[in-house]
């Protein structure tokens, strides 16, 4: 039974073509990052362009496929994460087919909001596993700032998790909006459920 | 082409157990590590994956999985050393900088934990072949649609690295640098991602064609190329694993 | 009874004004070997995509007429049992490639897998496919590792051992270079011996001449032609359509030397053969 609108959850062939590429471009923005040295994660722009294309469901799933796959290829550690990336995938995919990515501007105020919505769903993640640091050094050297003026042990999580992640969403959002921009038409049609066979 | 995951065959015991019961072994061995604040337990349960990699003659490998975490577990030690909630008596100092004991005690007890997560995964990522793992998770009824999406990034990844060091060669020669200062780096970025990226999306419409094709969409029921292949009493083991839990859950209640 | 009969095909991708195919009307007869000849706008792929299903089925928009392969109507049945009566390859040999597969075996058999034939009927299939599209040797390497040429004829034995009744092929060299073409013309030639029914989209109509026993011309979405190689080719009006016919035909054309129906030769063969009649 097909679902049609903002929750369509339609596992039809372009979207199962979509997400295995979707989790590749997470890769090879991680790569890249990694080879240029910049101090970023920048590994969700596929999540993101996957969300924009298929709806958050699809997006959302996207997320937590990457997370399961990194976690069986480079660290069980992205295991943990996984519901950080289903966010990711759920708020990007809402607010884009509202129709509120519409514009680089926009895109920003979006990344913010995706940015503080990934650091309010990985602090608890953080504080019960390793409690409450994220291990990026900027991130973490805020925590102990934190701690050191007398924060409790959550805000100083959240500050950790709120300098490494709003940048990091806000760029990512950012790009995905303009890569989806110069995406062919024929390519983003593919993705619309509300097209049905007409006759002539 | 090397395919990104890391299993090997090494003809084992452990290879002769179905990936599902290492599946269930990974989350059962976490969840009691994490179920109690005990170094003596962790640490035990910790040595159990351990002798598990040995026996399945992959303890090597876990040391890169354990090199990746280590930042991670550095600002562990570091930051709780110095700001956990229970810090009292001092155990290091470094000039004004002080290390607590129980904030290291703490750390120590975190560490255990993660490498215990990398090390009970590390068994089932290490001896099982993506593609036994998936035929166990399909005969419990995962449709054959997610399996196609596991095993095609295992394959994807390798080829988007090559086709993305033809990208960087090909901007390298038109003058782009990648090292040097912040914004020199940064001004890299685009050119290398854009292309790659773009590429890559302009494929999803040709495979999704291929793939219908296929008979991708076909609803009958599928059948498989290889022989199913046969385990070390399945069953067994993972009853065997869900009563250590529950075990173990019993004893953190009463005990 | 034909194998394939199209009546007044019309269709419109959705979002967009104009339909990019216009009222086409033929039929195919089993195991002919038609070729779809027209400049980049004229609808080939499109009409490939109509005759295996993927116009309606996979890319929705507005459709018209009818497309009924064994008597079985395209727009009413599944996609899947279309692809299944008519197989489709195209001319990028990258993204045929599931990706799902380590080994050419297995990506052969992932067809076979989703279709739910029996793991012997399988293995002689694959066997058989392996042979006629001479990869016997590449059956244990990652398809990945493989040329353009080799790649390409995996993609025509995986579509061939799901047993359609009909091939498409929509350009199947553009992208190869020209030892991967040639690998591939001899196995479209072994494929016509074989009987199975062939429909081709092709630039390279000196290819198209060896093979066709019928071509199809197509100029923006209309159907300009349907006839002999050598009636079609032999057109006057043909570079209007933005097609330049095969060297041979030029050669004629320039020599002036028409045959007794009116055509010019169509193959080198033809044209000795004209040349030496020409010059009693």
């Amino acid at each position: 039974m097909k679902s049609k609108g903002i929750w369509s959850l339609n596992f039809s062939t372009i979207v199962i073509a979509l997400i295995p590429i979707a989790v590749a471009i997470n890769y090879l923005g991680k790569v890249i990052i990694e080879t240029l040295k910049l101090p970023l994660w920048l590994d969700s722009i596929g999540t993101v362009i996957s969300s924009m294309l298929a709806g958050p469901l699809i997006g959302a799933f996207t997320g937590l496929i990457n997370n399961i796959i990194y976690g069986f290829t480079l660290s069980p550690i992205s295991f943990v994460y996984a519901i950080t990336s289903v966010v990711i995938g759920l708020g990007v995919g809402v607010m884009a087919h509202k129709g509120w990515i519409a514009s680089i501007s926009k895109a920003i105020v979006i990344g913010l909001v995706v940015g503080l919505l990934a650091a309010i769903v990985s602090t608890p993640l953080n504080i019960m596993f390793w409690e409450g640091t994220t291990g990026n050094v900027w991130g973490d050297a805020f925590y102990l700032y934190l701690e050191s003026i007398g924060m409790p042990q959550w805000v100083a999580s959240f500050g950790d998790s709120v300098v490494v992640d709003v940048p990091d969403k806000v760029i990512t959002v950012v790009i995905g909006y303009l890569i989806y921009q110069s995406l062919p038409k024929n390519l983003i049609r593919l993705f619309n459920n509300n097209n049905e066979i007409e006759k002539l | 082409m090397e395919p990104i995951h890391s299993y090997t065959d090494k003809k084992s015991y452990i290879d002769q157990i179905d990936p599902i019961s290492k599946l269930l072994f990974a989350f059962v061995s976490i969840f009691i590590t994490y179920l109690f604040s005990s170094i003596p337990i962790t640490c035990f349960v910790l040595l159990i994956s351990i002798v598990l990699l040995m026996v399945g003659r992959v303890l090597r490998k876990i040391v890169p999985l354990l090199a990746i975490s280590f930042t991670l577990l550095l600002s562990i030690i570091i930051v709780q050393g110095l700001t956990h909630p229970t810090n009292e008596m001092p155990l290091l100092t470094l000039g004004t900088i002080v290390f607590y004991q129980e904030g290291l005690t703490f750390a120590l007890l975190i560490t255990l934990r993660v490498f215990n997560m990398l090390a009970a995964f590390g068994v089932l990522i290490l001896t099982t072949k993506p593609d036994d793992l998936m035929e166990s998770l399909m005969k419990q009824g995962m449709s054959p649609k997610i399996s196609y999406v596991f095993l095609s990034v295992f394959q994807l990844i390798p080829q988007m690295r090559a086709t993305l060091g033809k990208i960087t060669d090909a901007q390298r020669s038109r003058g782009m640098e990648t090292e040097g200062s912040l914004m020199i780096r940064i001004k890299a970025f685009f050119p290398l991602l854009g292309p790659a990226v773009l590429s890559s999306l302009n494929m999803t419409k040709e495979r999704a064609i291929a793939l219908e094709v296929r008979g991708f969409s076909s609803k009958g029921k599928k059948t498989f190329i290889s022989e199913e292949k046969s385990y070390f009493y399945p069953k067994f083991v993972r009853c065997g694993l869900i009563i250590l839990l529950i075990a173990a859950i019993v004893w953190r209640i009463v005990g | 009874m034909s194998k394939i009969r199209v009546e007044g095909l019309k269709y419109r991708y959705p979002d967009m004004d104009s339909l990019v195919l216009d009222d086409l009307s033929f039929e195919v007869e089993k195991g002919a070997f038609i070729g779809i000849v027209g400049e980049n706008t004229a609808g080939k792929s499109t009409l490939c995509y109509a005759l295996t299903g993927l116009v309606p089925h996979f890319f929705k928009g507005a459709y018209g007429g009818n497309v009924l392969i064994d008597n079985i109507d395209v727009k009413q049945s599944e996609i899947s049992d279309v692809t299944s009566k008519a197989g489709l390859v195209f001319d990028q040999p990258f993204s045929q490639m599931t990706g799902s597969k380590t080994t050419v075996y297995e990506e052969i058999a992932f067809g076979l897998e989703n279709s739910g034939v029996e793991r012997e009927e399988m293995r002689i299939r694959i066997d058989n496919s392996l042979r006629l599209m001479d990869i016997e040797h590449l059956q244990n390497k990652n398809p990945y590792d493989l040329s353009g040429g080799q790649m390409q004829r995996v993609a025509i034995a995986s579509v061939l051992a799901m047993k359609p009744d009909v091939i498409v092929l929509d350009e199947p060299t553009s992208q190869l270079d020209p030892q991967g073409s040639d690998e591939v013309f001899q196995v479209i030639a072994k494929l016509a011996e074989s009987g199975i029914t062939i429909i081709m989209a092709e630039h390279k109509l000196e290819k198209l001449a060896e093979y066709a026993s019928k071509i199809l011309l197509l100029h923006k979405g209309k159907q300009i032609a349907y006839g002999s190689p050598k009636e079609v080719f032999s057109r006057d009006d043909i570079l209007e359509y933005g097609i330049a016919p095969p060297v041979y035909v030029r050669i004629a054309k320039a020599l002036k030397l028409k045959n007794k129906a009116g055509f010019y030769p169509i193959t080198l063969d033809g044209l000795k053969q004209q040349w030496n009649v020409g010059d009693e």
